[in-house]
């Protein structure tokens, strides 16, 4: 049996193939058990999930929408990624994503009345800026002395919360009862798609989404072509392996979590430049955890990122439809990713095992 | 305005605030011990703490009354919080998943799950309705009396420190210290040990590596769930939306504090308990000195980085932690 070599086409076909199926398929099967415990409360899930299209994918403003939510889940999925492909599990990026949002609100009052072409381009910078510095002090904790990344970057998701939660009840909180930042000014917004491209008229989505787009193909780009990349990847990949050739696992470490920092930022300055014109409390809707979703979807992949944001981004915008119409509740859209997240992550054992057996079949057949 | 804050009241409150810690960090070195990471106790606490406060807002109008009720709500949290925890053992023992992903994956679960069901049977977000009877004190001694001088003093630092509790509580310190004997003086302890070191080896001699990590993730999903009910049965009476708070990521960092041992586990909980309890002390007063209560809020998160960055490099955790063993 061990004398037959392995048929080494036929397996690389079958495992790519596998992979490729793998986050539609996973996808489907999501969408499987959750129509089964839909259907468990008496609800109808055919209904659920044709109010859940309808209300993402139906009409040109609700497309907007789907856009609109996708745009901060590029931006957090991209960061997790990141992170992933240099071995890092960036699970905070709720709290990078808060203080880049904090920055963009900040600048914005401040820098609001002066030109876009100045106040947009500094104010984005900032807010990556503010993003990749919440994320320094885990990354030199990570580097140093092997704190590991999953509880620090956590607990700075929480320190960020409060403290955003005391910058918009004290410091910087506009006049009137409700604990908020002050609207940020004409010059630090972000214009409308609709209102750049007369053809598209996609209601509230703005122009983060061609920022969002370009950062995933500066990441490719990055990790392609650029020797940041280059060690980022191999310190994933293989850590002994690469300070074996002469890269730097401490460096690498903190270069590649600080870029996974700047893109949750970037998802925060964005959503208030874009969307919110202010921060407060409940500013963030869970994007850097959905974040994790997209970037397993997309399996790590930033080209991957953008059609699995908006994958997640449609479920969100959908479900204010599906709960009208259908009266499933929200909730369903987070255990739809949970499940996604699951079955994705299945993948290499499904394809260990297809492959075992298509083996054994082939040796048998011998 | 000093014994507004320092007086026996702070350092129970810190024993309260440590018990929901302390179990679920004694969850995780159980776990980590046979060598599976285990980050999604903090989605274990929410499943331990709905389902508790479901079977008792279910029960507690039947015969069993609101306190039968109650103590079944607890069964219920512990049994649930190892069910759910099954998801975990079979995503990573067999299915050889990324521990942290399955974990990741569990904590969006039980999020949206708890949240769901929530909605579908109490027809409100936010949270379920109360419970008519929490876990009660299990001691009730008389207070002394206002004119019984510095015996009465004593009396009260004594009452308050050892009988104040209600019944998760001391569970949660009889299990560190049988949790600490076992690791170390049982077959048991032995084996848990060898599979978080090398797997390899105790297969060899003979010990089923599959059988004892699947039984340490769910002891720590049994122990996440009686987290849980402290926090729903116990401390607030009722069920609400993401009531763990970070508390599942926190204890993890206890766990390695405490070296990857249940008392060492306990004590570290102790001080993010006492933390707790002085951030509660603070916000009552922060008016009056005029501090921002998010300040205080933000303190148990700081101390979990403080501990970590100073505790690591020094702490050795188990050698296969977080590998999947894969027989040959």
């Amino acid at each position: 049996m061990a004398s037959r070599p392995d048929n080494g086409d036929q397996r690389d076909w079958v495992g790519i193939a596998i992979k490729a199926l793998s986050p539609v398929v996973s996808v489907i099967l999501a969408v499987l058990i959750s129509s089964v415990i839909i259907l468990a409360f008496g609800k109808d899930p055919v209904a659920a999930f044709s109010a859940l299209i309808q209300g993402s994918f139906g009409s040109m403003n609700y497309l907007g929408e789907t856009f609109l939510s996708a745009v901060p889940l590029m931006f957090t999925g991209l960061a997790v990624a990141y992170g992933f492909r240099s071995g890092l599990f960036n699970i905070g990026a709720e709290g990078q994503l808060f203080m880049g949002g904090l920055a963009g609100a900040f600048l914005g009052v401040i820098m609001g009345g002066m030109s876009a072409f100045i106040a947009v381009p500094t104010i984005l910078i900032a807010g990556a800026a503010a993003g990749a510095a919440w994320a320094f002090i885990p990354a030199i904790l990570k580097a140093k002395v092997g704190a590991h990344e999953v509880i620090t970057t956590m607990m700075f998701s929480y320190i960020a919360r409060y403290f955003v939660s005391w910058m918009v009840t004290g410091p910087l909180k506009a006049p009137g009862p409700i604990p908020q930042t002050n609207l940020i000014g004409a010059g630090a917004v972000l214009p409308k798609i609709a209102a750049v491209f007369p053809a598209l008229q996609m209601g509230r989505a703005h122009m983060g989404l061609l920022i969002a787009v370009g950062c995933a193909v500066l990441m490719w780009f990055i990790l392609k072509y650029t020797t940041t990349g280059y060690e980022s990847r191999a310190v994933g990949f293989n850590p002994l392996a690469a300070q074996t050739g002469g890269v730097s696992i401490a460096a690498t470490t903190v270069k590649a979590l600080c870029i996974s920092g700047a893109l949750a930022g970037l998802a925060g300055v964005v959503e208030v430049m874009g969307v919110q014109g202010r921060i407060f409390d409940t500013f963030s809707s869970g994007f850097g955890f959905t974040g994790i979703a997209v970037a397993l979807l997309a399996k790590n992949n930033p080209i991957a990122v953008i059609p699995a944001a908006i994958l997640f981004g449609a479920l969100s915008a959908g479900s204010s439809l599906m709960q009208l119409e259908a009266n499933v509740s929200l909730k369903v859209v987070s255990i739809i990713q949970a499940l996604i997240i699951f079955f994705v992550a299945t993948e290499p054992f499904v394809s260990d095992w297809i492959l075992k057996r298509r083996r054994e079949a082939a040796t048998h057949a011998e | 305005m000093l014994s507004d804050v320092l007086n026996p009241d702070l350092f129970a409150s810190a024993i309260r605030m440590a018990t929901p810690l302390a179990l679920a960090a004694i969850g995780g070195t159980i776990c980590e011990r046979s060598g599976v990471v285990n980050i999604a106790l903090e989605g274990m606490m929410l499943i331990g703490a709905f389902f508790g406060t479901a079977a008792t807002l279910a029960l507690q109008g039947t015969s069993v009354g609101p306190l039968g009720a109650v103590w079944i709500g607890l069964i219920a949290a512990v049994a649930s919080g190892a069910l759910f925890s099954l998801i975990h053992a079979f995503a990573s023992i067999d299915l050889r998943m990324e521990q942290v992903v399955s974990g990741t994956a569990l904590n969006i679960l039980a999020l949206g799950m708890t949240g769901f069901l929530m909605e579908a049977f109490y027809g409100h977000p936010g949270s379920t309705d109360a419970v008519r009877q929490t876990l009660p004190q299990v001691f009730n001694f008389p207070a002394a009396a206002a004119n019984a001088g510095i015996l009465g003093t004593i009396w009260t630092w004594i009452n308050t420190l050892l009988f104040s509790y209600t019944p998760i509580a001391y569970m949660a310190i009889a299990i560190a210290i049988i949790g600490q004997w076992a690791l170390y003086n049982t077959r048991w302890g032995v084996r848990l040990r060898a599979l978080g070191e090398h797997p390899r080896a105790a297969d060899t001699v003979g010990i089923n590596v599959r059988r004892g990590r699947y039984a340490a993730v769910v002891i720590s999903g049994a122990l996440g769930g009686l987290a849980g009910a402290n926090l729903a049965l116990e401390q607030v009476g009722t069920f609400t939306e993401n009531m763990s708070n970070g508390r599942g990521f926190i204890a993890l960092a206890a766990n390695i504090f405490g070296r990857w041992t249940p008392v060492g586990s306990y004590l570290a909980s102790l001080l993010f308990g006492f933390t707790d309890a002085l951030q509660i002390k603070f916000q009552l007063v922060s008016s009056t000195i005029k501090v921002p209560p998010q300040l205080f809020l933000m303190l148990p998160y700081v101390l979990t980085v403080v501990v970590l960055a100073g505790v690591m490099g020094r702490a050795v955790a188990p050698a296969a932690v977080g590998k999947p063993y894969e027989k040959e």
